[in-house]
């Protein structure tokens, strides 16, 4: 019965975002796009923190590696797009797993701080690398061609573009909740709980630390991807630890705890900044505010605390 | 050669006042088990309220100096009472979290308080001018003045934690706090004491960087970055690590921008990565990686 | 108990749906919407600021005088935050949801030549009022975007012929470790070489990185490099603290020419006051006490009155920036987006630098920089005056449409 309504609300909930171009007002593609890919960002690095237990700093050093792959790989090899996605999510791997090799054994204060020294060296990399990066100005100028090899949509079309971006995410979170679901993910759980009885159980709690961090790098480098011909531009402030923020916030206002919490916290998210921005420039106030009352009493996230509320555990 | 002697002293004063900072840092850390994200944003009220009591009401330097930083250590008094003992016991993400969310309402409420502009600060009459130092060297006072505050702050901490009972009881604090419940030590009053001591430590910092350094805005962030490179490099809660921390820190910035400026963004960082490979757990951290 | 979940979610839902249908219901069409995008967080934010005095001063007078085809001017202003994806963001919100009729602002050339390429999209004119990379009115010039400030390469070839007449030979340069210092210096060094073959440009340059704080090691090391000139385009907060650790190093009491690239810029005066030494070079895209014109006389004496500063370039670029749509809206007798931009190209119009016009080749307004010496202490503003004043002639320091990569 409960799981009969998740997939009834969950099937609504697709069904009204497949129609959104054709029913919400034209402003609402672009909101409804840069909701899915962070949605998806923050949801990559919920594996590492809701699930892992591992609060990372640096997680925007993922997302801009993949928006760099992909604006470069437009501008000089005009490539199709789904290759650049590829090449995106597998450069974000890769950094992920040098940095998380790194980090990973250290305990959860040293790796905060760590992933946020290393995320601010790849900033400063970006920075100064100008023969490639183009340094601060970034990259722009790139143009979308073929979504795959003869596959031509008109990506350039920002209602095409949603729902592109909305399968990619759809897929891709699909993928990530079966990776939650399975025995790695279990796993995981596990090691956040207690990381000293798993390793009794003689399982290596570094080296799933390592994998998890992986993965959630190449769905990081994945969203950025989604996001460098959303924004038609790479640049540093991409990669900028204020980006890392970001999907620490969503994750916290969505739900740390459910596998939707950082899609629904990047909606509530983009949504109240687009709104209240409408008519004040206090918005990190507002922000700052909210993110410390969630700390403090909504520890469990807007998505958690609606959920309970529905459920009827309040009493 | 004077060039290298003046990068010395270059490194002294940028990380003398680092040490300054980061070392309050490190002791919230030690007694709170917080990571104060927010440290940054009260180094600027710290700079702001010196700017105001000094460009604005007139006061002496030195009367800033010692009044600013207790604002400041009041200012956290409350923020602790109000905010953090919420997360007291609560897993250190939460509170890096929570004072993340103190630092966006800091910064935004320096901006609304005291506008957008760029503000800077004379330094005392005292303090002005430049000094022939032996060797042809020629160096500005008020630098000299700050390593001279960072060599005392750091005397005088020393003093604090291996002479003083208070210090004695942080230190027990920080080392086991039940147990120091059960000596009967009023741990409460410890931990906002230590948290006031730390925003004091920073608010002191920005008082003294006010006369060299542009009071805008953004000032804390740049700094935060800067202190957790440091505590990092050094070892997090420990007080000769904020010291190493420091001047490693400052060495790289006074003789990266020196020698080589191509990548004087890139060097704290890998200094930082260096570091790390060879000891996990920062130049003077303790335990095992 | 199933029953009341489903209760509680469609009341949950309906309070979703209402709130993003009352942030929808915002179509009041009769005045005419400018929408601006200025920095206005983070260590920047006075610029920001000084552009959004400059933009509602204008707005203020137009509306005053009956605004603009009869209708009234009102505008939104969205932050920035220096950043590129913001910025689109924020013109994508301005021009669907705000609906506004033009849009104007960018202060970083980093940003405006992230948002130059997405504006054609939106159909809307964007005026650009203080980014000055040149590449927004060259090689990434297009239809819908103009610039009405100084670009780098104007200010740098006013700079050029200060740096002639002044008989230095070795120059070299500190800017910061991004586009804007780095342009800064490759435009100068091509321009001094046309007019001085004799000078030599270093290659012992200093380009610490935006918001440094610590600037005495790249202040030591081109003392030490002994230039007779340099070339000084650090910005904001950069720049107050790289003049005060400069004057403690006795940088300006060394036989060096300096010059300021961007160094009269309000903000910064009113910052350093006699901090600011005198007898540099300060350079700017505009002065307000350069122009002998009425409209100039009649900004400066509004702007004080209103707020009791001197205006900087950046509120005299937002200022202007107001006009140019009101005249372009004018003479396109429409506020419609694509006409208005057409009419944008080769207008002229009165602004408080004089009569300017947008070039039709590039969509660069022909405007040139001023230079002066740092003098006296202006008592009505507190800050440094300027003497020996050079206002450079648009004409003279615009590159031909054909060297700018430009092709419309």
């Amino acid at each position: 019965m409960k799981n009969a309504i998740v997939l009834i609300v969950l099937a609504a909930v697709l069904a009204g975002l497949v129609a959104l171009p054709w029913v919400a007002p034209y402003f609402y593609i672009f909101l409804g796009t840069e909701v899915l890919i962070l949605g998806l960002f923050a949801a990559s690095f919920n594996l590492v923190f809701g699930y892992s237990g591992m609060l990372s700093f640096g997680h925007a050093a993922f997302y801009g590696i993949g928006a760099y792959a992909t604006a470069l790989i437009l501008l000089h090899l005009e490539w199709p797009f789904l290759a650049c996605l590829v090449v995106a999510m597998g450069a974000g791997a890769l950094l992920a797993l040098v940095i998380g090799f790194l980090s990973v054994r250290l305990d959860e204060v040293y790796f905060a701080m760590l992933t946020l020294a290393f995320g601010m060296m790849v900033f400063a990399v970006a920075h100064q690398w100008r023969s490639v990066t183009n340094g601060s100005d970034g990259i722009a100028g790139f143009m979308l061609g073929d979504f795959a090899p003869g596959v031509d949509w008109s990506l350039g079309d920002p209602a095409v573009y949603y729902h592109v971006v909305l399968g990619v995410v759809v897929v891709a979170a699909a993928v990530l909740y079966l990776i939650c679901r399975s025995s790695f993910g279990l796993i995981l759980r596990a090691i956040r709980q207690n990381p000293e009885r798993v390793s009794f159980c003689g399982l290596d709690v570094r080296r799933y630390r390592l994998a998890a961090f992986t993965v959630a790098g190449a769905f990081a480098g994945l969203s950025g991807a989604l996001m460098a011909p959303f924004l038609r531009v790479a640049s540093p402030e991409m990669l900028h630890w204020s980006m890392s923020a970001e999907p620490v916030l969503m994750s916290i206002l969505g739900g740390t705890g459910y596998f939707l919490g950082p899609f629904f916290g990047a909606a509530i998210f983009v949504l109240l900044e687009s709104w209240i921005t409408g008519f004040t420039d206090a918005w990190m106030l507002v922000l700052g505010v909210m993110l410390a009352l969630m700390v403090m009493f909504f520890r469990r996230g807007v998505l958690g605390t609606l959920l309970d509320w529905v459920q009827g555990n309040h009493d | 050669m004077t060039a290298f002697f003046t990068a010395l002293l270059n490194s002294l004063d940028i990380g003398l006042l680092l040490f300054v900072i980061a070392v309050g840092l490190n002791i919230v850390f030690g007694v709170l088990n917080v990571i104060n994200f927010a440290h940054g944003a009260l180094y600027m009220i710290g700079a702001y309220l010196g700017f105001s009591l000094i460009a604005m009401l007139g006061w002496p330097f030195w009367a800033a100096l010692i009044v600013a930083p207790l604002g400041v250590a009041a200012l956290a008094v409350v923020l602790d009472r109000l905010v953090l003992r919420f997360i007291y016991g609560r897993e250190i993400t939460d509170s890096l979290l929570l004072t993340f969310a103190l630092l966006l309402v800091l910064n935004e409420s320096v901006r609304m308080i005291w506008g957008s502009g760029i503000h800077v600060v004379e330094p005392p009459a005292l303090l002005a001018g430049t000094l022939d130092l032996p060797g042809g060297v020629r160096y500005p006072v008020y630098n000299l003045f700050v390593i001279g505050v960072g060599l005392a702050m750091l005397a005088g901490l020393w003093a604090l934690f291996n002479r003083s009972r208070v210090g004695r009881i942080m230190r027990a604090a920080s080392l086991d706090a039940d147990m120091a419940k059960a000596l009967g030590i009023n741990t409460r009053l410890v931990v906002t004491g230590a948290f006031a001591f730390g925003a004091w430590l920073a608010a002191v910092g920005g008082v003294v960087a006010a006369p060299m350094r542009a009071i805008d805005p953004g000032m804390g962030d740049k700094i935060i970055i800067e202190s957790f490179i440091v505590v990092v490099i050094g070892g997090l809660g420990s007080f000769p690590g904020a010291l190493i921390g420091a001047l490693v820190l400052g060495a790289i910035h006074a003789f990266g921008g020196r020698y080589f400026p191509e990548v004087n963004m890139v060097l704290p960082f890998i200094g930082m990565a260096l570091v790390l490979l060879v000891k996990p757990n920062g130049l003077m951290g303790k335990g095992a990686a | 108990m199933a029953s009341t979940a489903i209760r509680r979610m469609a009341v949950a839902a309906l309070a979703a749906a209402g709130i993003v249908g009352s942030m929808a219901a915002q179509a009041a069409e009769d005045p005419i919407k400018l929408g601006a995008v200025y920095i206005r967080s983070g260590s920047a934010s006075s610029y920001g600021e000084f552009a959004e005095q400059g933009m509602k001063l204008a707005i203020e007078q137009i509306n005053d005088n009956g605004g603009v085809l009869g209708r009234q001017l009102e505008y939104e202003i969205e932050d920035s935050q220096g950043n590129s994806g913001t910025a689109i963001q924020a013109m994508r919100k301005l021009v669907y949801q705000e609906n506004v009729d033009a849009l104007m602002g960018i202060d970083s050339s980093g940003v405006a030549q992230g948002v130059a390429s997405t504006v054609p999209q939106l159909q809307k004119p964007l005026i650009i009022t203080h980014a000055a990379t040149p590449d927004v009115t060259g090689k990434m010039c297009n239809d819908y975007v103009y610039r009405i400030s100084v670009n780098i390469i104007q200010n740098m070839r006013g700079a050029a012929e200060i740096a002639a007449e002044s008989g230095a030979k070795r120059w070299t340069t500190i800017g910061p470790d991004y586009a804007f210092g780095r342009q800064s210096w490759d435009f100068f060094s091509e321009a001094l070489k046309e007019k001085n073959p004799d000078a030599e440009l270093m290659s012992e340059t200093a380009f610490p990185r935006f918001g440094a704080e610590e600037f005495t090691p790249f202040i030591n090391s081109i003392m030490d490099a002994d230039p007779d000139g340099v070339l000084i385009s650090l910005w904001g907060g950069d720049l107050v603290n790289f003049v005060r650790q400069a004057s403690d190093m006795g940088f300006f009491d060394e036989d060096i020419e300096v010059m300021f690239t961007v160094g009269a810029a309000t903000e910064v005066l009113d910052a350093l006051g006699d901090k600011m030494p005198e007898g540099v070079w300060l350079g700017t895209r505009y002065w307000f006490d350069a122009y002998d014109n009425e409209t100039n006389r009649d900004f400066v004496a509004a702007y004080k009155e209103r707020y009791d500063k001197a205006p900087s370039y950046n509120a005299e670029g937002a200022y202007a920036a107001v006009y140019a749509y009101k005249a372009a809206m004018e003479k396109a007798g429409t506020t419609d987006g694509p006409k208005v931009a057409e009419a944008l190209s080769g207008m002229s119009f009165d602004s408080p630098m004089g009569e300017i016009t947008f070039r039709a080749g590039d969509h660069q307004t022909l405007v040139g920089p001023t230079w002066g010496k740092a003098g006296p202490m202006d008592d009505e503003f507190g800050i440094r005056s300027l003497t020996d004043v050079h206002v450079f002639d648009g004409k003279d320091v615009t590159p031909a449409v054909e060297e700018t990569g430009c092709s419309l």
